[in-house]
């Protein structure tokens, strides 16, 4: 397994098991690349759109579909609560789980709570549409506005 | 993007904030999107898509237009 593979599987098993990303040390101890080494391929899985990480080089902001920061999309999976980076990562968690999930939002606009049971054939039927405001070529310039 | 509970819900947040209403999403589409993104996401092989694979799927989901083309900046 190359190293970015393995810095990218390591990152995703811990958020799963602990629902919070790890930091730098623990990637470097756990996969034994070293900082350095964790750093670049931290930097090289950003470019493939497969993490973001924060100015300092090491700190995960998204592992998407799943958030290293509280945000208002709050995805239980049995007794694990995880964030999503948005409405569509939402979803993604209990796809990319396989599992079912409880997604608890809000309407942006109202503030009024959304609550989406979703099992394997997708989210339950509840009045609700969501928007996308920036243009797909856009969505990395900032994809935490995104 | 973000889950509002009607189209008249987001035509206020777009009008408060000076923004363009942009397209709508249904769940179900936000599903299969999720499902074509995510589904080998945890795997070795995941990659996210990119391209032709993005329009593909947009395409297959029933979001078609400039707006869904990874290339067109002003879409």
């Amino acid at each position: 397994m190359d190293i970015d593979t393995d810095v990218r599987m390591m990152v995703s098993r811990w958020i799963v098991e602990t629902t919070r990303a790890p930091s730098i040390a623990q990637v470097a101890a756990r996969t034994g690349h070293g900082a350095d080494g964790v750093r670049e391929s931290y930097r090289r899985l950003q470019e493939k759109r497969l993490l973001v990480v924060e100015s300092d080089g090491e700190t995960i902001r998204m592992a998407p579909p799943f958030s290293a920061v509280p945000t208002q999309h709050r995805v239980h999976v049995g007794p694990r609560e995880y964030f999503a980076n948005c409405a569509w990562d939402a979803l993604g968690i209990p796809a990319a789980l396989g599992r079912k999930a409880t997604v608890h939002s809000r309407c942006e606009q109202s503030f009024a709570p959304l609550t989406i049971e979703v099992d394997e054939k997708g989210p339950g039927p509840i009045p609700c549409v969501v928007h996308f405001a920036v243009p797909a070529a856009r969505w990395w310039e900032d994809i935490v506005f995104t | 993007m973000l889950f509002f509970r009607s189209e008249e819900l987001v035509k206020e947040w777009c009008r408060e904030r000076g923004l363009p209403q942009r397209p709508l999403v249904t769940l179900d589409q936000l599903w299969q999107l999720a499902e074509a993104w995510y589904k080998n996401r945890l795997t070795p092989e995941a990659r996210r898509p990119m391209g032709d694979d993005m329009r593909a799927i947009f395409r297959r989901v029933g979001l078609v237009g400039p707006f869904w083309d990874p290339e067109v900046r002003d879409g």
